[in-house]
């Protein structure tokens, strides 16, 4: 599986044209890279390094950094710790509903490979075969510095365009939701239709849909947006 | 004989009184009124130019009762208010028509009554408004009072207990202005203003005291000022909607209007002004004006506290009264004038307000504020009125209501007031917060699942609640508009108002200009709406799918955050409410009812007849000595 997603990375094609719409898209890169909301969802130990970074010792804010109360505005998901499989429900909700472009920072070395809980059978031991992880910040635990040192990189490849891994999600849909499927169950499904979604964003791609996808068709009963209705088109109320 | 035009416009709301009272059972009457208050209002616009400066227009009607002669007429002030008044009336009593009034009787409301007494309230308000004299003034008055009454009563239950709470009230405010009135004629002589004018400057402070404090409490009463307010929010928010809304507009603004004109401008600001509080360092008018700061606030918070759309709204009727009478107190150019406009700005919001809830009511059957929520998705036009008249009422522009409370504020500051500013903007810090209250409770957050068939009011409903929506953005954009009728009906009174233009007020220290605030503010909003549409495609989504610290959430799990709302700052100032006022009212309640009982007990138990030859007997005495 490895083999095969390293192959799919995307040959970066010199673009010709309008220059300007260059220097435009760099902008927005630069500026995407330096206001960045993190919602930290604390799963274990780690969380216990975040407020040292964010506070006025290590001070995450002087790079843009600031803590976000909702997913819909956030922009990077941290996962600071072990995740069972609970815990990993939740998440998945959670990054999907954040508005792209999303960016997933694995912290400890929980999220890598299980960490100490290797032998557990609560646990999600490799969080990318959840979602798509941008980064790894591997220690138990990882100090501040290198979670500030961490998220710089993430800038970096922020600023140069390479973090676009959360559209890897919509173009590889099918492979992640078969893991979450033999995890949770062939019922499972979060209130995102992310197939919709990847229509929307034009983004489907080769894996969006397979197996795995079929089978939660099969399940899924949508949720409809509420429209603003003016009323007259309604029945009357059932009173 | 020849009819004036004042003469007209009370013919004609008598008319309608009689329309309502004779065809008040047949089918259509609630359009008929409606029509009917058109016309009293077409009236009033023949009479326009009492808005600009022109001469008062008086009744050919008058009487003389025990050597007093009585007349009626209109002069700018007036005519203010009765705008007001008349504008009020016709859209809410367009409101009732149709489905709401259908509503109403089935749940066996009486409608001839209700429209009879909406009739009678306006008839009884434009005599009070018209009145010449103190003697007519008193008589409009208590025909005001007792019009409000009826039509508090009229839903039963809880609402005729707050009616009679409201009347136990006024009688004792008649009573106080009844002694006033007699004060005024042992000093003066005469009822007729003019005569009253020229004793007022040999009154003796002691006397002047008496006075301002017998007709002060007297009309406080009913603008519900500290402390007699309790009365206000049950009888007003309990009244059925459309009468709700009228009342919440302008009933209690009669009292300011009786405070206009006797304390502003027969005992003259400069008079009260003069009068000292012995050993401390404020004057009657300094007390005048932290009455109404605490009007402000007191009420303001008890609002916070409501869980009852309605009572929030009634309680904030109280607290703006407090805005009023502070800045006519303040008595400079631009503090009476703001003053004054906050009484038409306040009226616009708060009938618009009150309508929206009552729209709401009428498609839910609640105005509970933990039995409501997310019903933006079903009644978008309901929710505009409401977005556009607690903005007005908070005083945030757009709106009209910053016009009106951005001149009180300043006029705080340029008289070197801090501390009433003060308590002005924690009165608005309070009207923000429980707005907002109001707005997430009823239209934001989850829609709940027995509201998903939920339509938008009917248009009987709707046209004039954006009537009013519309009134308090273009009197908002353009103030220069009401700031006119201000200025005219200030100079009645003695007076002056700012130099207006049409956007606002041009000043020394600081004009104000409306079209370009707006301008701006609306530069802003295009700004924001550019990056929204330019920023790729947006997706709605489900309400379900939403952040709850990572929980699924389903329709059965609730998840609109309503009950004990504002927890943190509830538990800082939970202390603070004591119930003070209650516990006066209580206290003076029980007072009566045992010194009454304490009678009682005397007149049973004695023989009768000795008590009615005691009394004879006193009555000789006192006569013959």
């Amino acid at each position: 599986m490895v083999m095969s997603r390293l192959q799919k990375i995307p040959v970066v094609e010199e673009k010709k044209g309008n220059p300007l719409a260059r220097v435009f898209d760099d902008l927005v890169r630069f500026c995407r890279s330096r206001s960045l909301f993190i919602l930290h969802y604390c799963t274990g130990c780690g969380a216990i390094e975040l407020p040292p970074a964010m506070t006025s010792r290590f001070d995450m804010e002087r790079l843009g950094i600031q803590p976000m109360v909702s997913p819909r505005q956030a922009d990077i998901l941290l996962i600071t710790g072990y995740v069972s499989i609970k815990t990993l429900k939740r998440v998945i909700l959670t990054y999907e509903q954040m508005g792209s472009p999303k960016y997933v920072v694995g912290i400890c070395s929980c999220t890598v490979n299980g960490g100490m809980y290797w032998q557990s059978y609560a646990t999600a031991k490799k969080l990318d075969e959840y979602m798509p992880v941008d980064l790894y910040i591997a220690g138990c635990m990882p100090r501040p510095e290198a979670v500030i040192s961490g998220l710089q990189k993430l800038m970096d490849r922020i600023k140069n365009g390479e973090a676009d891994s959360w559209q890897d999600y919509y173009r590889n849909y099918d492979y992640y939701l078969g893991n979450q499927q033999k995890l949770f169950g062939e019922d499972w499904q979060t209130p995102t239709d992310i197939i919709t979604e990847a229509k929307h964003y034009e983004l489907m791609g080769e894996g969006t849909l397979g197996q795995h996808t079929r089978l939660l068709e099969q399940h899924q009963q949508p949720l409809e947006a509420l429209e603003m209705r003016l009323g007259h088109k309604l029945k009357e109320p059932v009173e | 004989m020849i009819f004036s035009l004042l003469d007209e416009l009370l013919i004609f709301s008598a008319a309608t009184v009689l329309v309502a009272l004779i065809l008040g059972r047949g089918l259509a009457v609630g359009w008929m009124v409606t029509i009917l208050y058109g016309g009293q209002l077409l009236v009033l616009i023949k009479m326009a130019a009492l808005g600009y400066g022109g001469d008062p227009i008086a009744s050919e009607l008058s009487l003389s009762v025990m050597g007093q002669d009585l007349s009626w007429r209109f002069d700018a002030l007036s005519w203010f208010f009765a705008l007001i008044t008349l504008v009020a009336a016709l859209l809410t009593s367009w409101f009732s028509c149709g489905e709401w009034e259908r509503k109403f009787k089935q749940q066996r409301g009486n409608v001839w009554l209700f429209h009879l007494a909406m009739a009678l309230n306006v008839f009884t308000m434009l005599i009070l408004l018209a009145s010449g004299d103190l003697l007519s003034l008193f008589i409009g008055w208590e025909l005001v009072s007792w019009a409000g009454f009826l039509l508090m009563a009229v839903a039963g239950g809880v609402a005729t207990k707050a009616a009679i709470r409201y009347i136990t009230y006024a009688v004792v405010g008649g009573m106080s202005i009844f002694g006033g009135i007699a004060l005024v004629y042992a000093a003066a002589g005469s009822l007729q203003y003019e005569a009253i004018l020229i004793a007022v400057e040999k009154m003796s402070t002691g006397q002047l005291w008496m006075l301002v404090l017998l007709f002060g409490s007297g009309f406080g009463i009913k603008m519900g000022l500290l402390p007699f307010h309790l009365w206000q929010a049950a009888a007003y928010a309990e009244t059925p909607g459309p009468g709700s809304a009228f009342l919440g507009a302008i009933s209690s603004r009669m009292g300011l209007f009786a405070i206009l004109l006797v304390l502003v401008k027969l005992f003259g600001i400069v008079n009260i002004d003069s009068l000292k509080i012995p050993f401390t360092l404020i004057d009657a008018r300094d007390l005048l004006a932290w009455i109404a700061v605490f009007t402000i606030i007191f009420p303001t918070y008890t609002a916070l506290k409501q869980n009852d759309a309605r009572y929030l709204l009634a309680w904030h009727g109280i607290g703006q009264g407090g805005y009023m009478l502070l800045g006519l107190v303040t008595a400079n150019s631009l503090g009476a004038a703001g003053g004054l406009l906050h009484v038409l700005n306040y009226a616009a919001c708060q009938a618009a307000l009150l309508m929206a809830v009552f729209a709401v009511m009428h498609r839910t059957g609640t105005a509970d504020l933990n039995k409501l929520g997310g019903l933006v998705a079903r009644m978008p036009l309901s929710f505009l009125v409401l977005l556009t008249g607690i903005i007005g009422l908070a005083g945030l522009p757009p709106m009209n209501g910053f016009v009106s409370k951005w001149l009180v504020y300043r006029s705080l500051l340029e008289d070197g007031m801090p501390l009433l500013f003060l308590g002005t903007i924690i009165g608005t810090l309070g009207t923000i917060l429980s707005v907002y209250k109001l707005i997430h409770n009823m239209f934001l957050g989850q829609l709940r699942v027995e509201h998903e068939q939920v339509r938008e009011a009917p248009w009987s409903m709707m046209t004039p609640m954006l009537i009013l929506a519309g009134t308090i953005f273009v009197t908002g954009l353009l103030p220069g508009i009401p700031l006119t009728w201000v200025s005219a009906a200030l100079q009645t009174i003695g007076l002056t108002g700012p130099e207006i233009t049409l956007g606002g007020i041009e000043s020394s220290s600081g004009s104000l200009d409306m079209i370009w605030v707006i301008g701006v503010l609306f530069a802003g909003f295009g700004i924001g709406a550019v990056i929204f549409y330019s920023a790729g495609p947006s997706k709605r989504v489900h309400q379900l799918d939403n952040y709850a610290g990572g929980h699924f959430l389903t329709a059965d799990v609730r998840y609109q955050y309503s009950d004990n709302f504002y927890s943190g700052l509830m538990h800082l100032i939970r202390g603070w409410y004591r119930g003070s006022f209650q516990w006066l009212e209580n206290s003076i309640t029980s007072l009566v009812e045992f010194l009454s009982l304490g009678m009682q007990g005397i007149y049973r138990r004695a023989n009768s007849e000795f008590y009615l030859l005691s009394t004879a007997l006193f009555i000789i005495a006192w006569v013959v000595f």
